[in-house]
């Protein structure tokens, strides 16, 4: 502990001396309030809330930590250097725009960091994970202004980015877990070409070809409660996500005679748990309001399910988080509309 | 009659935490010199009766005007006074009557024409009795009597609420208050407001977690059908008027402005106890019970202090010298800081808490478990272990981050607005009628919004800015509620424990 302080003291001085490091300060001063926390204190009400951005941040990673674990255990090490990529590439667009703005750097890149790579396919080459990354900080988060401000959540920019930018290499490219054979079907392209199910056990224990993160889903589904629980996630949005993903292929498959597929093996197939849980309910691009939230769960449902079912795409998780982030100011301004109109 | 618990959404139940009052009362001893302020409570200042030099009594009243909205201020010890100046108190400069005591005896003068039987003395009697004892200048409305010591009249009172919630963080103790005989005294008391508010329904809400006091509440009051009891979640800020009117009779608030406008009178229960001391007792109300609360208290019992004892004499004994501490007045949400520890105690004092002033900066303190810490959120250990003290002090564990709009403040919100949304519509300087729309006004400053907020935000601080921007284009408050209140036009009153 005295240790980081005095190495953190030194640095300080050497940055009082030189100019150009100077320009650094912001990354001198995020690594000491993350170290030691700050002296300042509250003026009216006399207390305040122990929670702040940091254990709000570091509780989405603990609760990230079951499926990277076993992501790591099912693809290998190389897991952990895309991790590492992702965390590096994001870090020095974070840092390089907290430099030009002369603002401080803030703690919701260290969720993005880690959810991007988990939703890329395990065999993705480094530089797309560092292409994608930055694309997603520079593009999701920083020109609109940094945390807080973003529209779309970066790391779904990123992933489709990426997934558009390079079909090739994001969707054929898969694995089997644990043996070292190449494959090119997730259980969601079989349903689609030849309408297989696969097997629900193996789906939640992971043991298919899939994302990084999102084959694990007994963890996603842990540590989603484990949020909702700590009240981190309002359970609200997840609980309209799912339920729509289930019902309505149910009633479409009744009165439309579409074939979708069955509801069970909707929710555990493909990005959708971790998407629900981690992805749609970021606070930042969420709709705010509660009955908005309600909203954005069941259209998140209908349009993933269309988008699985009807379009040339094989997953729609991600494309459905991008339209519906579009969507959450024009829900709660009308959510707001009808609660605040004339008596 | 039995009721299911009421409460209201929004708000946020304060847990155990370190360093609540024990049901113990001590004595303070008579100070040598006191201070009385000439506008304590729910009263205009009044014009001092003495003078420099006079010779005055325990229990005597210095103070009296009977031309504005007052009640008499009287002499706590026995002595001659000293001065009479101009001080700065809570914002305000109030003229205050400086006596040195001139012995130590605690005998306190009592009021002519009190009676034990109080229930034989007339209806003025009475009155004139709550007005004398100075006990009707308590609570945001003051007891009504024919002397002018409210701003409504004893037949226009609709409703008496009577509560004794404790949703604070530290609360007085119910069962001190409310002991073997000051609880027959406190019904006593209550039957006392009823004579003189006749047209009046009673209304008695208690905090539902003490359940025997609720029984024998519900025991007592079983047989007269003008009261009620409420048992309510002691969840802050359920004492607040503009929460109690609400959840209680159902209504409307008009917010902004006093309960009076709507035939409301609101008392908390140590008032009530006045009131029975004052008619069966002519006790002047010359004592207050002060709980000290907090870790920093060597401690934590009540204190039976005379009005008008400087906080020095009460406090620089009983706290813990050793660590830079903070002093708070009734509330650690909204209370006043006291820095300054010549000012005297006043009729409006309940709580003295002082936490510690934590300027330190500890290490990772992110990622600790978090056993004592309290949380609206439940990512500390503290939250899942209820029985653990929880230890509060003023640092603000975090930096100021931007809004995430993870809406913690809207959940917690009383009145059911967004303060985040209208926080960052009044940092970017858009102020116009969609922030009236959003009703900025019915804003009660409970500070729960800047409680709970991860990111640090000042929110109740961004209201308080909104609102007198607004004002200051024209906007008013009185145009959000007078299309839909009949209101007397009865102003708000502040006293002078809320900024």
């Amino acid at each position: 502990m005295q240790f980081i302080k005095n190495i953190l003291n030194n640095l300080d001085s050497l940055t009082q001396k030189n100019r150009f490091l100077n320009k650094f300060k912001p990354v001198l001063l995020a690594t000491d309030e993350f170290f030691f926390g700050t002296p300042k204190v509250t003026a009216l009400p006399h207390i305040v809330d122990f929670m702040d951005i940091k254990r709000f941040m570091s509780m989405v990673i603990i609760a990230l930590l079951p499926v990277t674990v076993a992501a790591v255990y099912f693809w290998g090490l190389r897991v952990l250097a895309v991790i590492l990529v992702s965390y590096a590439f994001g870090g020095l667009v974070e840092v390089a725009f907290a430099i030009a703005r002369k603002k401080e750097v803030h703690e919701g890149f260290l969720v993005t960091g880690l959810i991007f790579p988990l939703t890329l396919p395990p065999d993705v080459p480094l530089w797309i994970v560092a292409v994608g990354t930055m694309f997603g900080v520079l593009f999701g988060k920083e020109v609109f202004g940094g945390t807080g401000r973003n529209i779309f959540n970066p790391a779904i920019v990123g992933r489709v980015f990426l997934s558009i930018s390079f079909p090739k290499i994001m969707s054929t490219h898969w694995r089997i877990p644990l043996v070292d054979a190449v494959t090119s079907a997730t259980p969601l392209s079989l349903f689609k070409g030849e309408g297989i199910i696969t097997s629900y056990q193996d789906l939640l224990l992971g043991l298919n070809p899939g994302c990084i993160g999102e084959t694990f889903r007994l963890g996603i589904i842990i540590g989603g409660l484990f949020l909702i629980l700590i009240k981190i996630v309002d359970w609200r949005l997840p609980l309209a996500y799912l339920v729509t993903v289930a019902a309505f292929p149910f009633l479409s498959n009744r009165i439309f005679h579409t074939q979708f597929a069955p509801a069970l093996f909707q929710i555990l197939s493909g990005g959708l748990l971790l998407g629900a849980f981690f992805m749609a309910t970021d606070p930042v691009t969420s709709p705010f309001t509660k009955p908005g939230r309600w909203i954005s769960g069941i259209l998140l449902g209908i349009l993933t399910v269309l988008i699985r079912g009807l379009s040339g795409y094989v997953e729609g998780v991600m494309f459905s988080i991008l339209l519906v982030n579009a969507l959450s100011p024009l829900i709660d301004t009308v959510v707001l509309q009808v609660r605040y109109r004339k008596r | 009659m039995l009721r299911l618990p009421k409460t209201f959404k929004g708000g946020y139940r304060f847990k155990n935490y370190t360093g609540q009052a024990a049901a113990i009362l001590q004595e303070a001893k008579i100070p040598s010199r006191v201070t009385i302020p000439l506008r304590q409570g729910f009263s205009t200042e009044v014009k001092p009766l003495v003078g420099i030099g006079d010779k005055v009594f325990a229990g005597q009243i210095i103070g009296r005007d009977d031309s504005s909205i007052s009640s008499p201020v009287h002499s706590s010890v026995n002595g001659v006074v000293e001065g009479i100046k101009k001080f700065n108190y809570f914002k305000r400069e109030i003229g205050m009557v400086i006596i040195r005591a001139t012995d130590e005896s605690k005998e306190v003068r009592r009021l002519s024409g009190y009676a034990a039987e109080w229930w034989k003395l007339s209806n003025e009697q009475i009155e004139e009795l709550i007005y004398l004892s100075g006990i009707s200048s308590l609570d945001k409305e003051g007891i009504p009597t024919r002397f002018k010591s409210s701003i409504i009249s004893t037949s226009d009172v609709k409703d008496l609420i009577i509560h004794g919630i404790g949703s604070e963080p530290y609360n007085i103790s119910l069962e001190l208050l409310l002991e073997r005989k000051n609880f027959l005294h406190f019904f006593d008391g209550v039957k006392i407001l009823k004579r003189i508010m006749p047209k009046c329904k009673v209304h008695l809400a208690i905090n539902a977690h003490k359940r025997k006091l609720v029984e024998q509440l519900m025991k007592l009051s079983c047989e007269l059908e003008w009261l009620d009891i409420y048992p309510l979640e002691p969840k802050f800020p359920q004492g607040y008027d503009e929460i109690l009117v609400p959840t209680i009779l159902g209504q409307k608030f008009p917010y902004g402005y006093s309960a009076a406008n709507i035939g409301v009178v609101v008392l908390n229960i140590q008032v009530v106890l006045g009131v029975y001391s004052a008619v069966a007792e002519g006790m002047p109300l010359v004592e207050r019970v002060i709980a000290l609360c907090g870790p920093h208290f060597k401690e934590n019992v009540h204190l039976k202090v005379r009005v008008g004892s400087s906080l020095g004499d009460i406090i620089t004994d009983r706290v813990k010298q050793d660590a830079p501490l903070r002093i708070v007045l009734n509330s650690l949400l909204t209370g006043f800081q006291l820095n300054d520890f010549s000012l005297p105690v006043n009729r409006t004092f309940s709580q003295i808490i002082a936490i510690p002033e934590n300027k330190n900066r500890k290490f990772l303190a992110f990622l600790r478990p978090g056993a004592k810490r309290d949380s609206y959120t439940r990512a500390f250990l503290g939250n899942w272990l209820p029985w653990i003290h929880k230890h509060p002090d003023t640092n603000l564990h975090g930096e100021e981050r931007p809004c995430i709009s993870c809406s913690f403040c809207e959940e917690v919100c009383p009145v059911r607005i967004i303060p985040h949304l209208l926080s960052k519509y009044v940092t970017q300087g858009i102020i116009d009628e969609t922030l009236m729309n959003y009703e900025i006004f019915n804003c009660i400053e409970c500070g729960l919004c800047s409680f709970v907020c991860p990111s640090k935000i000042p929110l109740l601080k961004h209201m308080r800015e909104g609102q007198e921007k607004l004002i200051m284009q024209g906007c008013d408050r009185t145009q959000c509620i007078l299309p839909y209140f009949d209101v007397k036009g009865i102003e708000e009153y502040r006293g002078v424990t809320k900024l």
